[in-house]
């Protein structure tokens, strides 16, 4: 095999006469074309994750809902839960970008590989700690609905005359159940996705960091 | 100064463009892909040229964010229709050079390189490009030991393929 490897090298330093030639303009021309790496779509994809749920909340049509006004009873908690919320997300943007920062393409193949991985974790415990507060948000209102008829009653008049001649307790069993099975199955799509779409991203990185990690043991 | 700069840059990587075709080379299947990973490492490398302070060779340089591009970055379009035989730079062999059993061996061995992973072709790459165990190792981010571990597995790898 060593002396086939040397043929081989030997032949190999010869093969430059056979590459392409770029001219000075055609390499001039792509400098400025748009990169499509991964990490850019790491960055695209994080900074739609953290906004889309934000603009949602955040939207008028939304909280002008005659749903929140009715949460006045609960508002200090509502405002306590909404410092915290924000108060996390902005530590996670302000890690995200310090470790997106840090991801460069000088660094030895593995190091870049755990520098992209790190950064993809930052995301990753972002988007498992949304889901736990949309999981929390559905048991506020489960909360709400078993506790407080006035709460139900809110939601009912927004749902038409057809409810009014059900009886109150069906209605608050029948909210307990959508509210449930709503919030399980949001969270579990919602997840899914995310986990669908950057194990897909990250399949080729993840197999090549473990054989360069595999090397150590 | 930012038009000096991307003429310095477009000149050097002019000069030294064959380090990154071979690259693309051993990468890609086709001629859009070659062209494809091609522009990404250029983009890559002009991102990358403000911090490159001639500290080393612009070409030692190159070597480490072509790979670190075709291994790491680089995501391939799965639109791409292959190109219909295409004849990749690597198996064109002078024929004059070799007797004929040197030329089939020649086919073999790079037929067997192309289907080594992407942490192998990039150890085999350094290798063909006449680079020692230190800087392989230190482009790769594993110790000189695990390399020489690591090369010596892919030349039995390669025997294998090529003897089945």
């Amino acid at each position: 095999m060593m002396d086939e490897l040397e043929l081989l090298k030997k032949d190999w330093q010869k093969k430059d006469e056979y590459l392409p030639k770029l001219s000075y303009d055609e390499i001039h021309n792509m400098i400025w074309e748009k990169s499509s790496s991964i990490v850019k779509w790491i960055l695209i994809i994080s900074i739609l994750e953290i906004t889309l749920p934000n603009l949602i909340y955040l939207s008028p049509s939304f909280r002008e809902d005659e749903l929140f006004e009715n949460v006045s009873n609960f508002s200090s908690i509502f405002i306590a839960v909404n410092i915290f919320y924000y108060s996390i997300v902005a530590l996670y943007i302000y890690q995200f970008y310090r470790r997106y920062k840090e991801i460069s393409v000088l660094a030895s193949a593995k190091n870049l590989m755990h520098q992209i991985i790190k950064t993809r974790k930052t995301v990753k415990h972002y988007i498992i700690f949304c889901l736990s507060m949309s999981l929390i948000f559905f048991a506020f209102f489960i909360f709400g609905v078993s506790i407080s008829d006035e709460f139900l009653r809110d939601i009912m008049a927004g749902m038409g005359d057809n409810s009014k001649e059900i009886p109150l307790d069906k209605i608050r069993t029948t909210a307990i159940w959508v509210l449930s099975i709503g919030g399980i199955l949001f969270t579990a799509v919602a997840g899914g996705i995310y986990f669908l779409l950057y194990g897909l991203l990250l399949r080729k990185l993840k197999k090549n960091y473990k054989e360069l990690k595999q090397l150590e043991v | 100064m930012n038009k000096k700069l991307e003429h310095q840059f477009v000149t050097e990587l002019e000069s030294n463009q064959n380090i990154v075709h071979k690259v693309c080379t051993l990468y890609t299947n086709d001629r859009d892909s070659h062209k494809d990973l091609f522009q990404e490492i250029t983009i890559q490398l002009w991102k990358a040229y403000p911090k490159f302070r001639g500290e080393s060779k612009f070409s030692t340089w190159m070597y480490r964010v072509a790979l670190n591009t075709a291994i790491t970055l680089y995501r391939k379009s799965k639109r791409r229709i292959k190109t219909q035989n295409y004849d990749s730079v690597i198996f064109k062999i002078k024929a004059d050079e070799y007797n004929q059993e040197q030329e089939q061996q020649l086919t073999l061995m790079y037929k067997a390189v192309k289907q080594l992973g992407d942490i192998e072709k990039a150890l085999v790459f350094l290798y063909l490009e006449d680079k020692d165990y230190r800087e392989i190792s230190e482009t790769l981010g594993i110790t000189e030991v695990n390399a020489r571990v690591k090369m010596n597995r892919i030349k039995n790898k390669l025997r294998t393929i090529m003897n089945p």
